[in-house]
């Protein structure tokens, strides 16, 4: 069952990669699955419908909810980085407050890996960050603040 | 979930937090003089620190007759830990640790000291000792009130530094064994049992002191000092050298200046984390003596009356051998003792938390 909603929300990142005009072999590459399986999918066949209208709540669910399953679905770093980049609706900002001791807690939380310290302060890149606001809540001195930022840009390859 | 896990050995113990890096609070009990410095730094309110007072108090460890009152307590002498820390609390920031003035907490990232990464504020403390000022007198090791000096010297030998012949007439000697008794140096064997009476004398030891020579009643041993009859024309002052090394143990060593005042050669060189000033009301001090007992660096003492009669203050300090470390004020039951801390010496940091977890030392 998890393998379904695994594959299922592949299928949904594969036609929203082509509609942004990726070719077969790049999204191939990107999603770490076999060319053949791209076209499987824009042909629509293979899969379970079921599942894939459960994969498309998933990607409805906030940022933390969605990090968290997506977590337990792929477990490898790169290919949670990769599913959640894909379906990232926000851009966010990270600001790390003068107050930040440097513990790297939010290092330690943060699942995407975004966040280093770089002299004594937490740095976090935006890039990767999406959003879930773990560090935010874990912050023992409060020095954390994720700002939402529109994004319209469609994504560009890494 | 991220968990931290403590280990406890005896009164030491680690916490560690191992998820992107590996991070290791470990506290050292021997080495913590209880100044609290921690307990006040801590940005999560996760330390604690023990009557520090009471954990202090020098008691007697031997069976003593005593009231029988005093000796039915002596098993509960308090023995206890001087901080704890809440590992649900802890975030393994390591301020206690970079703040830490006996250097009691380490916090270790990816199993290196913070003390040892650029990032990260340390004092500028230290104690340096020239080697070639240094005349190996022990006075340092004596005067350390950490024990963490060692002095390692070898003498000259002692035949080396005297010259003379020494000669005994076995015919004449009656072996009385009077010069032996004499020697100071211990280097005359007499034999006395009949039949196998014997004298023997070590060169290696005899010092040519002569007491030998004048108590025998026999006149049986000849012997000069060469030194008092021709000088020293053959005496090699090189071979007259002290030589050896000072260890210090820089862990238990607090940088309390005891070495440098007592040092007669200024080899001892310390420099000191705080500075500031101490001031003692003598009219709230109650004489307890607790912040004598709790003091790591032997600063403050009862002074002693000269001739009877003589009026004295209750309690002194040596001040120059204080580090302002704010032990003696925080366990005070009388609030007579008011320790201020003017300057921190330490290296800069980019963080400000860490730069106001500085200033805030100051008071």
């Amino acid at each position: 069952m998890p393998k379904h909603i695994a594959s299922s929300l592949k299928y949904l990142a594969t036609i929203k990669l082509r509609k942004q005009g990726f070719s077969q072999q790049q999204i191939a590459d990107d999603l770490d699955i076999d060319r053949s399986t791209v076209s499987h999918y824009l042909n629509g066949r293979n899969l379970s419908w079921n599942s894939i209208e459960f994969a498309k709540t998933l990607t409805k669910l906030n940022n933390k909810d969605f990090l968290l399953i997506t977590q337990a679905l792929f477990k490898d770093l790169d290919k949670i980085r990769t599913i959640i980049l894909i379906f990232k609706k926000n851009e966010y900002k990270g600001i790390v407050d003068d107050s930040c001791i440097g513990c790297g807690l939010c290092v330690d939380l943060c699942i995407m890996e975004a966040i280093s310290l770089n002299a004594l302060t937490a740095q976090i890149n935006s890039f990767y960050c999406c959003g879930c606001l773990t560090c935010e809540e874990g912050c023992p001195t409060n020095s954390i603040k994720i700002l939402e930022e529109n994004n319209d840009q469609k994504r560009e390859r890494s | 979930m991220i968990k931290n896990v403590k280990e406890v050995k005896g009164k030491d113990f680690n916490i560690k937090r191992s998820a992107a890096e590996d991070r290791e609070l470990s506290f050292n009990d021997d080495i913590c003089i209880g100044c609290g410095i921690c307990e006040n730094t801590c940005p999560v309110g996760a330390i604690e620190i023990a009557a520090i007072g009471n954990l202090s108090r020098n008691y007697f460890t031997t069976d003593f007759s005593g009231h029988r009152k005093i000796a039915q307590n002596m098993d509960k002498i308090p023995t206890g830990v001087k901080i704890t820390i809440n590992e649900d609390k802890c975030v393994l920031c390591g301020m206690c640790s970079g703040l830490c003035p006996a250097d009691a907490l380490d916090l270790k990232i990816a199993g290196e000291s913070i003390k040892d990464l650029d990032s990260y504020p340390t004092y500028n403390k230290s104690v340096d000792f020239d080697e070639d000022e240094c005349i190996l007198c022990e006075r340092c090791e004596t005067a350390c009130p950490r024990e963490a000096i060692t002095v390692k010297r070898e003498l000259p030998n002692r035949a080396d530094l005297v010259t003379g012949e020494i000669d005994v007439d076995k015919d004449t000697c009656i072996n009385c064994g009077i010069c032996e008794e004499l020697c100071p140096a211990e280097a005359i064997d007499v034999t006395k049992e009949p039949g196998s009476e014997d004298i023997v004398i070590d060169k290696n030891k005899c010092v040519y002191c002569l007491v030998c020579k004048k108590a025998c009643p026999v006149d049986a041993i000849k012997a000069v000092c060469r030194s008092c009859s021709y000088g020293e024309y053959d005496f090699d002052p090189e071979k007259a050298v002290t030589t050896g090394n000072i260890i210090v143990d820089k862990e238990s060593c607090i940088n309390c200046g005891w070495c440098e005042g007592v040092c007669p050669t200024d080899a001892a060189k310390v420099s000191k984390a705080f500075e500031g000033t101490f001031e003692i009301d003598q009219d709230k001090c109650g004489q307890c003596g607790a912040c004598i007992d709790t003091c790591p660096c032997n600063a403050l003492y009862f002074p002693k009356s000269q001739k009877s009669g003589d009026m004295l203050p209750t309690l002194e300090i040596r001040e120059e051998y204080c580090i302002h470390c704010g032990a003696c004020e925080k366990l005070c039951p009388n609030e007579a003792l008011t320790v201020k801390r003017t300057k921190i010496n330490a290296t800069a940091t980019n963080s400000k938390a860490w730069q106001d977890a500085i200033n805030a030392l100051k008071n």
